[in-house]
């Protein structure tokens, strides 16, 4: 099923027309491909895939969650959660109170790695926990903490290269047993966040595009990684806008590996790596 | 009249592609695009290897990066990349395709629709099939499209794969497709 950019288009208007959700900024070929698949999963044309749309408001949301991409893992991409523990987070020790927000957290992994290393730091009880996302479906899986254990073993060396090595002396090993943050069923092959870090996150659905409508006015730190990839160029600047108003001076914004500030607005905030500081 | 390179390569490329890179003159006038698969255990240092004696810059761009004349641009292991019409690369996570990611048969095929016929598809010695459509494509808007002689690969399937589905414009060995860029004004 191949789509002219014309028909992405009528898609896109037609959805912006009779809900909430726009994607007239998203990445124009990732999104294309998101939904030449959705047609082909549901074996419908476009316009019988319209005409569900318009009649049947159920459809819509599981397609809007169709179209996002919800990968994630616990610790993904270890180095940066080891600059956030050696280099971030300490920054905030003295506050009273140190407020995160988890833009587009997906099924919550990235939450509860961050929760698992603010309680190694001593940091746990200062933390205030925002985490939102435009999937309602994401937003259950991550309330729950329950993953699939065979296809996940990677979370392991991830946890690790980030809780139990230390990159900067090779001769310290913390020997913090699994048991602590979670539980491992092989019988029901899953991976099951302990109660005490399940209940600390406030989950909401939160749309980037619309911004606004946030549970606390100012953050410390914003997490928004692998998310404004499938954003064109002018959404992601709007998004870097967002989160600028809601960081605190001298807060933090982390985007993903191969996500970058390109244009104008760099000049307000100080890079170091995926790391950037309002200035 | 160029504008853009494009190249896919899986096993047994790498020293194909290592060679066309070092021959390239540091002033090279066109971007060059890397869509390669890696083996698993050589996800990390790839770029260091390929820009060892590389006189253009190879970079795993970030995303919405603006494709800039006389540099690499590699595509980053487990990201799709894809060329924007306005010129700018943009990555993705989605699944893979035809078991790859990145997939060869998407870079060409968005690379090919922003340069239209002003871009160059080399397909390189691979052991699978991805890239044959993309070449396709490229060469259905215009494009231009070479694919390694299949004599010359250390696996031929990817470039019997390419000339089964579409007639190449050219079908050169490693020396040829250096002497046919090297002559590009
Ligand atoms: C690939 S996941 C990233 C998960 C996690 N941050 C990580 O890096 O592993 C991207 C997430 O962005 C969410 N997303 C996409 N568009 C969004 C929007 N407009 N507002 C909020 N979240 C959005 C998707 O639902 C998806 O869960």
């Amino acid at each position: 099923m191949v789509l002219s950019d014309q028909e992405v288009n009528y898609f896109i208007n037609t959805v912006k027309s009779i809900s909430a959700y726009d994607f007239s900024e998203y990445s124009e070929k990732s999104l294309k491909r998101r939904l030449q698949k959705i047609l082909i999963d549901n074996n419908l044309d476009l316009i019988g895939l319209i005409n569900k749309l318009k009649t049947n408001p159920n459809f819509l949301e599981k397609i809007v969650r169709d179209i996002t991409v919800n990968t994630t893992e616990l610790f993904r991409d270890p180095a940066i959660w080891q600059t956030l523990r050696y280099r971030v987070l300490p920054q905030f020790a003295q506050n009273r109170n140190i407020n995160i927000w988890h833009a587009g957290c997906s099924t919550g992994q990235e939450v509860y790695s961050m929760l698992i290393l603010l309680n190694e730091l001593g940091l746990l009880d200062k933390a205030k926990i925002f985490a939102s996302d435009l999937n309602t479906e994401a937003l259950e899986t991550a309330k729950k903490g329950t993953y699939k254990y065979r296809f996940n073993i990677g979370y392991l060396d991830n946890f690790d290269k980030v809780i139990k090595e230390n990159p900067l002396n090779y001769d310290e090993y913390n020997d913090v047993a699994y048991e602590k943050y979670f539980k491992i069923d092989k019988i029901s092959d899953t991976i099951i966040i302990n109660d005490f870090l399940r209940k600390k996150p406030i989950f909401r659905q939160h749309d980037l595009v619309k911004g606004g409508n946030l549970y606390f006015a100012k953050f410390d730190l914003i997490l928004c990684r692998n998310v404004i990839i499938y954003f064109k160029y002018s959404l992601q600047n709007k998004v870097f806008k967002l989160f600028h108003d809601h960081l605190y001076t001298n807060g933090s914004l982390v985007l993903g590996m191969h996500e970058t500030m390109l244009g104008e607005i760099t000049s307000r905030f100080e890079k170091k790596g995926q790391v950037y500081r309002k200035r | 009249m160029y504008k853009a390179v494009v190249i896919g390569g899986s096993a047994g490329s790498f020293q194909v592609i290592t060679k066309i890179l070092n021959s390239l003159p540091e002033n090279f006038s066109l971007p060059v695009l890397l869509s390669l698969h890696r083996l698993k255990h050589v996800r990390s240092g790839f770029v260091e290897a390929l820009s060892i004696k590389s006189q253009i810059p190879i970079v795993e761009p970030y995303d919405k990066e603006i494709i800039k004349p006389g540099k690499g641009y590699l595509a980053p292991s487990n990201y799709h990349m894809y060329v924007e019409l306005n010129k700018r690369i943009a990555l993705s996570t989605e699944e893979p395709v035809n078991h790859s990611r990145p997939s060869i048969d998407l870079t060409f095929e968005t690379a090919a629709q922003a340069y239209r016929d002003k871009i160059i598809g080399i397909i390189l010695s691979g052991a699978n099939k991805d890239g044959a459509y993309g070449l396709k494509k490229l060469k259905q808007l215009g494009g231009t499209a070479i694919v390694q002689d299949p004599n010359e690969c250390q696996v031929k399937t990817m470039t019997e794969a390419s000339l089964k589905l579409t007639p190449a414009d050219y079908t050169f060995t490693t020396e040829q497709i250096i002497n046919f860029l090297l002559k590009i004004k």
